[in-house]
């Protein structure tokens, strides 16, 4: 018997064509605000750090006159260095503290529900109250950071009064702060591993520190890489806990390129010169990103 | 009907639908602000305030704005107020005046306005306070020469609502418990050293209670360096506006005194970090600050009183601030007649303003009003911001860049020089001549 079959030829063109044009329509209503508001105002940005500026008026050409300011700004020269300082305390602390409780809490050990829940509080607290929070546990003479430190026999330190440490109690703040996230994405990524994987590692004679490092570490190679570098963009943009904690004092020692370009631009409004700044910042977040990535390439 | 013909027909119903539905949404959401964007005639006129006024003194102000909605209630003018914070708020005007969105008034500080009124986001008030009937005469003549700017055709820009001045509050149960008199605080520099000492708590060689109390970077440690360099002789600017520094090793001198209330006299810490904190709690004994403390101090229940800044140089001086109501430019400039009869109101009426809120009052009316002394905290607490404005004259340089020369600030230029003398990191000759080198550059500015 004579199936009849329906004729299903499709013109393929023409329904692509009728997609693309919905499909262009749904995207519009994110790419038109994203394009008017975060693409043009990074555009005028560059045009702007070209120029001298205070909003009132049209912006006046300068040139480079911006860029060389900067690279005579003492204060610059001093918001960069302490920003890799940051990073280089923040960002292992973090990525390694990260880790490691992520491998605590993925043992199922006892208490380690709660502890994955104290774990990430703090990161859906906002930065302005970790920061008021942390200037109170790292007052120099009623802190409760130097109290337990008494006991211990250490002298009080003068977290953030002082220069020698006021970029190590803005670190302190903002491990802490940090923390939860890394933690996180660890913790997921070893719940992925196979246990079959581990199963025959332990078989095969592996101890604990072997299976961490051959097993368990290749695997989250991908996920360090992911932390290292969101954690490096969020130390190099640094801002809120310096601004409530120390405003970048005592003498600037706390100082970061972002609190420098707000004090420039919304404190001072010298918006050029601010901008010329920012972007400089730009230009280094994407060198280290780079080079962070070439360095700790994911294997395929 | 071929598959082919059903699937274009549903495509095609579904994107006439998505683009129906995308246009009723968009009209949707656009036709409440077309229908109210035309005021109806029986609406009040809104005057728009900006204010940053946001600790004890924010409130009493909000008080002085009810209060004049109330009054006019059925007048046909209200006044809007928004808070803005302090240190975005002049960049916010601007941002507003290049948009023609300007508020019609808000608050100023003597001196500090001169890239507003360079910019014209500042309207000159002498010809609208003339036509608004306010008599200039009643006002000091001090508060009206500070709200000028001799660079602007000496216009005036600002309209003086109160006056202010750094004096020492003192913590009276310290001054007890060391034996000394409450009734004759300090009036030199000498007496002022030996109180401080007395009244400083030591242990081992930590300083716990400050006898002055000071921080080791921001606010305090320059503003006092700026007075006690005034007193000796130092000058910001000459007179003329020309000349940075005049008498720069009075200057200097002055850092070397500020350092010695850490490291000589070991009156003072440089570990306090909120300096208004650790005075409410008993962490200090003398601490020079401005009125708007006052409110918080005494509702806490602080035993303190104020006393008249002492002279530790040659001349008698100390910080003054004025605070005052400024005009912003508007795309009607009609809007400035209602905006100035609204600021001669609070004005006239500043008399809530100077008692309870913060701050002398310029107007000599009240200031003789004999309710004066009376009303308000008690004179113990007030009365030094009052009788110190007849020697607070160290204010502000009104040039554009005069910010960078403010005593009053923790973060300016001026600011973060000095943060490198207290901690050690700058010599004081490096420092005066950073300084100098900056404002010649400000002043030739213009």
């Amino acid at each position: 018997m004579a199936i009849a079959i329906p004729d299903i030829r499709i013109d393929a063109g023409a329904e692509r064509r009728e997609i693309d044009g919905a499909g262009y329509l749904l995207v519009a209503f994110f790419a038109l605000p994203f394009l008017l508001f975060n693409i043009l105002p990074v555009l005028f940005g560059v045009y702007v750090a070209f120029t001298r500026w205070s909003i009132v008026g049209a912006p006046k050409w300068e040139g480079t006159k911006n860029f060389i300011k900067a690279f005579h700004d003492q204060w610059v020269r001093v918001a960069f260095e302490n920003v890799l300082f940051y990073g280089a305390i923040i960002v292992p602390c973090v990525t390694v503290l990260g880790l490691l409780f992520a491998l605590f809490v993925n043992r199922g050990y006892p208490l380690s529900s709660l502890a994955r829940t104290l774990f990430f509080a703090p990161t859906v607290v906002s930065a302005t109250v970790i920061g008021l929070v942390w200037v109170w546990l790292l007052d120099t003479q009623f802190g409760l950071v130097n109290h337990y430190l008494g006991y211990l026999g250490i002298e009080p330190v003068p977290w953030l009064t002082s220069t020698r440490w006021s970029l190590v109690g803005v670190s302190i703040a903002s491990i802490w702060w940090d923390l939860g996230l890394a933690f996180v994405l660890f913790l997921a990524a070893l719940q992925d591993i196979p246990g079959e994987i581990i199963d025959a590692a332990r078989v095969d004679g592996a101890g604990r520190l072997q299976r961490f490092r051959h097993v368990i570490l290749p695997h989250l190679r991908p996920v360090i890489s992911m932390v290292v570098t969101l954690q490096l963009i969020a130390t190099l943009r640094i801002f809120s806990q310096v601004y409530v904690m120390t405003n970048g004092g005592p003498a600037s020692s706390s100082s970061s390129p972002i609190y420098y370009i707000y004090n420039l631009a919304i404190v001072q409004n010298l918006f050029g010169y601010a901008s010329a700044v920012a972007l400089l910042l730009f230009i280094l977040i994407l060198a280290v990103t780079v080079a962070q990535r070439l360095l700790l390439r994911e294997q395929t | 009907m071929s598959a082919t013909k059903l699937m274009r027909a549903a495509s095609a119903l579904n994107r006439r639908t998505l683009l129906k539905a995308a246009a009723a949404a968009g009209g949707g959401l656009a036709f409440p602000h077309i229908w109210t964007g035309r005021a109806s005639a029986a609406d009040p006129m809104e005057i728009v305030h900006w204010s940053w006024l946001a600790a004890s003194d924010g409130e009493v102000w909000a008080k002085m704005i009810q209060n004049f909605n109330d009054a006019h209630k059925d007048k046909g003018v209200q006044i809007r107020m928004e808070v803005v914070p302090e240190e975005q708020y002049v960049t916010k005007v601007l941002a507003a005046a290049a948009t023609g969105k300007a508020p019609d008034f808000g608050w100023g500080t003597a001196g500090k306005g001169a890239q507003l009124a360079r910019d014209n986001v500042t309207v000159p008030l002498d010809d609208l306070i003339k036509a608004s009937g306010l008599d200039l005469a009643d006002f000091s003549e001090s508060s009206i020469a500070a709200s000028r700017y001799p660079k602007y055709d000496n216009k005036i820009f600002m309209l003086p609502m109160d006056l202010m001045s750094l004096q020492p509050e003192i913590n009276l149960d310290h001054v007890k418990e060391a034996g000394l008199d409450p009734a004759n605080p300090p009036t030199d520099g000498d007496t002022l050293l030996e109180w401080a000492k007395k009244m400083t708590k030591v242990e081992g060689d930590k300083v716990v209670r400050s006898g002055i109390m000071m921080t080791g970077s921001g606010v305090q440690p320059t503003v006092t360096w700026g007075i006690v360099s005034a007193q000796l002789g130092f000058q910001r600017a000459s007179d003329d506006l020309k000349t940075a520094c005049v008498n720069p090793d009075a200057g200097k001198k002055a850092m070397q005194w500020v350092l010695d209330l850490f490291d000589t006299h070991k009156v003072s810490t440089r570990d306090v970090t909120d300096r208004y904190k650790a005075f409410g709690t008993g962490q200090g004994s003398i601490f020079w600050t401005g009125p708007w403390t006052l409110n918080g101090y005494v509702q806490q229940k602080l035993p303190f009183k104020t006393a008249l800044f002492p002279k530790i140089g040659d001349k008698h001086v100390t910080y003054f601030e004025g605070g005052g109501l400024e005009l912003y430019t508007q795309p009607d400039a009609a809007r400035h007649e209602a905006t100035i009869q609204a600021v001669k109101w609070l004005s006239d009426n500043s008399f809530l303003w100077t008692t309870v809120g913060r701050g002398a009052s310029p107007r000599k009316s009240i200031l003789d009003n004999p309710d004066y002394k009376k009303t308000g905290n008690s004179w113990d607490v007030r009365g030094a911001f009052v009788d110190g404005m007849s020697f607070a004259s160290v204010g502000e340089i009104p040039v554009v860049n005069g910010p960078n020369f403010t005593i009053y600030s923790g973060g300016n230029f001026l600011a973060k020089t000095l943060e490198g003398v207290w901690s050690g990191q700058t010599s004081i000759d490096d420092a005066m001549s950073q300084i100098q080198e900056q404002w010649q550059s400000d002043l030739d500015e213009g």
